[in-house]
């Protein structure tokens, strides 16, 4: 009968401590990640619709073939470097460079810092790339590189718009 | 008159080889330590795999880390000097020959670089060389590893994309990879050492 009791006891015991602990740790909460929330492995194919936005140029071309055969000859290395797009997707592309039916060489960005960085990268493969004078207005389409640049508060890669690309 | 006994051959040979062991070294340091360099071997992380490693070790893609180090390569063919920059995970801790960059490591800019020196293997670093850049995988919309500054891309003109032999880097790619770099020779891209595997 003691037996019993002893038995009874520790294992009462035992279960308390076990919950005891169990809502200790339960109760704490995760550590917040060092870098935010990951955004994902994807580029977000971001067209910037309505947004202004800057453009850098590497060539326009009256068929798309043509403009692709142009990309295809300019590789950055391993990663991307312009997209192929209608000219006619951007309101404002005229300065200078192309006209509605045309297909251009085009990298798309928010920031200055980021259409600068792209002019540089381009650069160092050689390559001319225009930044256009004014910003254009994106009307959708096709995916033209947008979001490939820093956030400027050195976070991650820059998802929204700012101030300047608002209309 | 009376003769000693004589050396056998193999004892002459056994006695130059030790010699030739204990010299050779001494010679190796007193070239490392007139070029004033040696591998430091100094806090490298881990190489990451797949994509949320990469991210818990090293951020977010186009962060300011991901780009926080600088260096200069001069490539053997051309003469350019390429400026590029990496991860400061990956280099700018001050060494003898690498001045402080804020960096937290020696891995790349003092013990990469340093061992392609020393080994006179610098005639196969040529034009085209690069590191991080905020951009996409060419053809792809994921992130490439250049956008997170754990990517280098070297002679990426003789060893370009989809080529899936090496010509050049094969000369010193055993260096990056027993510093924990992957070689994209794996995946076409002989040009590429990335910190990461499986992405």
């Amino acid at each position: 009968m003691e037996r019993a009791r002893v038995l009874i006891a520790g294992l009462t015991v035992s279960l308390v401590v076990t919950i005891g602990l169990m809502a200790a740790t339960a109760g704490t909460s995760p550590a917040p990640r060092p870098f935010g929330r990951p955004v994902g492995p994807a580029v977000p194919m971001d067209t910037g619709a309505g947004e202004l936005l800057l453009a850098v140029v590497g060539g326009v071309y009256e068929t798309r073939a043509e403009a692709e055969e142009a990309n295809a000859a300019k590789p950055f290395g391993d990663v991307q470097g312009y997209y192929v797009v209608p000219v006619a997707q951007f309101q404002g592309f005229e300065q200078g460079a192309g006209e509605p039916g045309d297909f251009a060489l085009v990298s798309v960005f928010r920031t200055e810092e980021g259409a600068q960085a792209f002019v540089e990268l381009a650069a160092g493969f050689g390559y001319t790339a225009t930044i256009l004078p004014e910003r254009v207005r994106s009307l959708g389409g096709l995916y033209a590189g947008l979001g490939q640049e820093e956030n400027p508060d050195g976070s991650g890669p820059l998802m929204a718009p700012v101030a300047e690309s608002l209309p | 008159m009376r003769k000693g006994p004589r050396t056998p051959h193999r004892l002459r040979w056994l006695a130059f080889g030790s010699l030739a062991v204990a010299i050779v070294p001494l010679i190796v340091a007193f070239h490392w330590s007139r070029l004033g360099w040696q591998d430091e071997h100094l806090n490298y992380p881990s190489p990451a795999s797949g994509y949320t490693q990469i991210v818990n070790r090293f951020g977010q893609p186009c962060s300011a880390d991901a780009h926080q180090i600088s260096m200069k390569w001069r490539a053997a063919d051309n003469g350019v000097t390429y400026s590029f920059s990496f991860h400061k995970k990956l280099g700018g801790k001050p060494t003898a020959m690498v001045s402080d960059k804020g960096g937290r490591s020696t891995l790349l800019d003092n013990d990469v670089y340093g061992h392609i020196q020393n080994q006179h293997l610098q005639p196969y670093v040529e034009h085209g060389i690069y590191g991080y850049a905020c951009r996409a995988k060419r053809g792809s919309n994921n992130w490439s590893t250049h956008a997170f500054g754990i990517a280098i891309d070297v002679s990426s003109a003789e060893e370009y994309m989809g080529k899936c032999t090496s010509t050049v880097n094969v000369n010193h790619a055993q260096i990056w990879k027993s510093h924990g770099f992957h070689w994209g020779l794996s995946f076409c891209d002989p040009m590429h050492f990335q910190y990461a595997t499986d992405y």
